[in-house]
């Protein structure tokens, strides 16, 4: 399950479900005043979550809040507000991010599981020892951007947005075991670059 | 610690920092916003100036110039925004100098 919430403090937070259901159906009825609202109103929220989870590809992150918004477009009518309208718009923002963390995933995974290649042992990153969480986010932000794409994908989908290696593999279509060779490879990318080797 | 539990710990230490709330470009909302206006467009007519008025949203001074013309409701429901200049200048430029009160373009300005 991810941990996606993002909330947050701009304005129209705390928009309870009847000022959604009243911007929802003003957005149906094609009012441009009330679609700019709507675009207002959550722009950020989508806007900081697909960016947290696109660290590598920042060229992508206009698109997908494009298609985020084209999308929540599409499917408005749908909403019954179940959840706040935030929580739905975050919603396909997680699906759409997911699309392309399993289209970079499948195209970098074998369809084979390869025998050898051991998972390598365990280290132990001094995580304690970071500074502050500025300086840790940064750091972390720097090495996802200088791994290998499909690394840092697979890093973000597998501990940041809790996937696990097994829903992993029936997303991409691979065995568990390829998923799991990538992550350690990932992993191991990661720590040595955490170390400054 | 295992590896699994660093990187989760680092997940859950970094995920706040992370997400934190960013400003979205104004141009991004500017693109976006037409086009969602387009798609909403293509697939019947905007609700017209007078209707978007009648709800309780303020319209801009060249919407304003279109609800008081003689002309029948499929003429105000017309994408006006697509024409308007404030729609060009604020899809190109980060801090566009637009400042009509109730435009949408103006009102995305991060300013």
């Amino acid at each position: 399950m991810s941990r996606a919430s993002h909330s947050s403090n701009e304005p129209g937070a705390a928009a309870s479900a009847s000022d959604d259901a009243a911007l929802v159906a003003a957005v149906l009825q094609r009012d441009r005043k009330a679609t700019a609202e709507f675009l207002s109103l959550h722009a950020d929220s989508i806007y900081s979550y697909v960016r947290s989870r696109l660290i590598p590809r920042a060229d992508l992150v206009d698109d997908v809040f494009q298609e985020v918004f084209l999308a929540a477009w599409q499917g408005l009518a749908g909403f019954r507000g179940a959840s706040s309208l935030r929580s739905w718009l975050l919603g396909i923002a997680r699906h759409k991010v997911e699309d392309y963390y399993r289209l970079k995933l499948r195209e970098a995974l074998p369809i084979e599981t390869e025998e050898g290649d051991p998972l390598p042992l365990i280290l132990e990153p001094e995580l304690d020892q970071a500074v502050d969480l500025w300086r840790l986010t940064q750091k972390v932000q720097q090495i996802l951007g200088t791994l290998p794409e499909a690394y840092s994908l697979a890093l973000l989908w597998r501990y940041w947005e809790n996937c696990s290696a097994a829903e992993m593999a029936a997303k991409t279509g691979r065995s568990e075991k390829a998923v799991e060779r990538m992550l350690a490879r990932a992993r191991e990318q990661f720590k040595s670059r955490w170390k400054g080797e | 610690m295992t590896d699994d539990s660093f990187f989760e710990e680092l997940s859950s230490a970094t995920e706040a920092e992370l997400g934190k709330m960013a400003r979205t470009p104004s141009r991004l909302k500017a693109k976006v916003f037409s086009a969602l206006l387009a798609q909403q467009a293509e697939s019947g007519p905007l609700l017209s100036v007078s209707g978007c008025e009648a709800s309780g949203r303020p319209l801009c001074v060249f919407e304003k110039a279109v609800e008081i013309l003689p002309v029948g409701e499929r003429i105000k429901s017309l994408n006006f925004c697509r024409v308007c200049h404030a729609r060009v200048a604020a899809e190109k430029m980060e801090r566009a100098p637009i400042f009509w009160p109730h435009c949408p373009y103006s009102e995305f300005q991060n300013r």
